[in-house]
């Protein structure tokens, strides 16, 4: 109590300070730390394992949308490649078609 | 009879700046928040139980703080001191432990102490020294308590807990006055008895 009291004082009064740090003065600082730090960990794994379980909801929910994006690929695939593959096979097992390609191709290597 | 020697603090660690340890841990290195942690411990346990009075609750309050300022370290401006960041942090944790709280839970007072009754030894008095300025603590708004512990005990400017406390410089002045007003009779006191 050095310094005067009054409201332009702007410098910390050293021994109004250090009674106060004693009157504060905290426990054991190793075990809080420790502590704090334990916590810390927990925390942290508990958020990985929330990382991890919004990732897992993600996942299942994209591999139920995969499965039946496939299911429906599936069911659909066998029609649509049949459906294409009609016209060439009525085209080459159709004797007129067939016939007439050939004269085309006769024709044009004659023509040379 | 000897005492074991305490480990030594790596001197790399004691030259690492708070930026420095910040940006460690943003990088998910948990040592170096362990570092930080040691190097303010003891400043946001005081402000906690300056604002809180029991040396319980204000280590909850410390440990919240110090976890909500890991978890929220993206939010810190490098460009700026950490002190006061964190003393905000604490301040917040503290005032809202306090406000949830219902009881308080203060030890009674020694009458004979509280009257300035003569004890025994110095260790004693101390200790009654250390009782009647928490108590006086308590009888402070709690803002003059933040004001005065981060001024005369942890050694930030007006200009700092203007910053942890969002109020104005001048008004930080006021409450330091105010609250140097209330306990330095105390200390008076115990001097004499000195």
């Amino acid at each position: 109590m050095t310094q005067d009291n009054t409201p332009f004082d702007h410098r910390p009064d050293p021994v109004l300070g250090s009674a106060l740090r004693q009157a504060l003065a905290p426990g054991d600082e190793s075990a809080f730390v420790a502590a704090l730090m334990g916590s810390a960990e927990r925390a942290g794994a508990a958020s990985w394992d929330a990382v991890l379980a919004r990732w897992a909801r993600v996942g299942v929910a994209a591999a139920v949308i995969v499965v039946l994006v496939a299911g429906y690929v599936m069911r659909r695939s066998p029609a649509t490649a049949a459906s294409r593959l009609a016209p060439v096979a009525d085209a080459l097992l159709t004797p007129a078609a067939q016939g007439a390609e050939l004269d085309v191709v006769l024709t044009s290597v004659m023509d040379d | 009879m000897t005492c074991d020697p305490q480990p030594p603090v790596p001197a790399a660690r004691i030259a690492e700046t708070d930026g420095q340890l910040v940006a460690r841990t943003l990088g998910g290195d948990r040592a170096a928040f362990g570092f930080l942690v040691e190097r303010y411990a003891a400043s946001v346990r005081r402000v906690a139980l300056a604002v809180l009075g029991d040396p319980d609750d204000a280590d909850d309050a410390a440990q919240d703080a110090l976890l909500a300022a890991l978890t929220n370290l993206r939010q810190y401006d490098a460009a700026r001191p950490f002190g006061p960041w964190l003393m905000r942090v604490v301040a917040n944790a503290a005032t809202d432990r306090r406000r949830r709280r219902r009881v308080r839970h203060t030890e009674p007072l020694d009458p004979r102490l509280a009257a300035g009754g003569v004890a025994p030894d110095a260790e004693t008095q101390r200790r009654a020294l250390g009782q009647r300025l928490r108590e006086a603590l308590a009888q402070l708004p709690e803002r003059r308590r933040i004001a005065v512990v981060l001024f005369d005990v942890e050694g930030y400017s007006h200009a700092e807990i203007a910053h942890v406390l969002g109020i104005p410089e001048g008004t930080v002045r006021s409450e330091v006055f105010h609250a140097r007003r209330a306990l330095r009779p105390l200390l008076q006191d115990w001097k004499e008895h000195e």
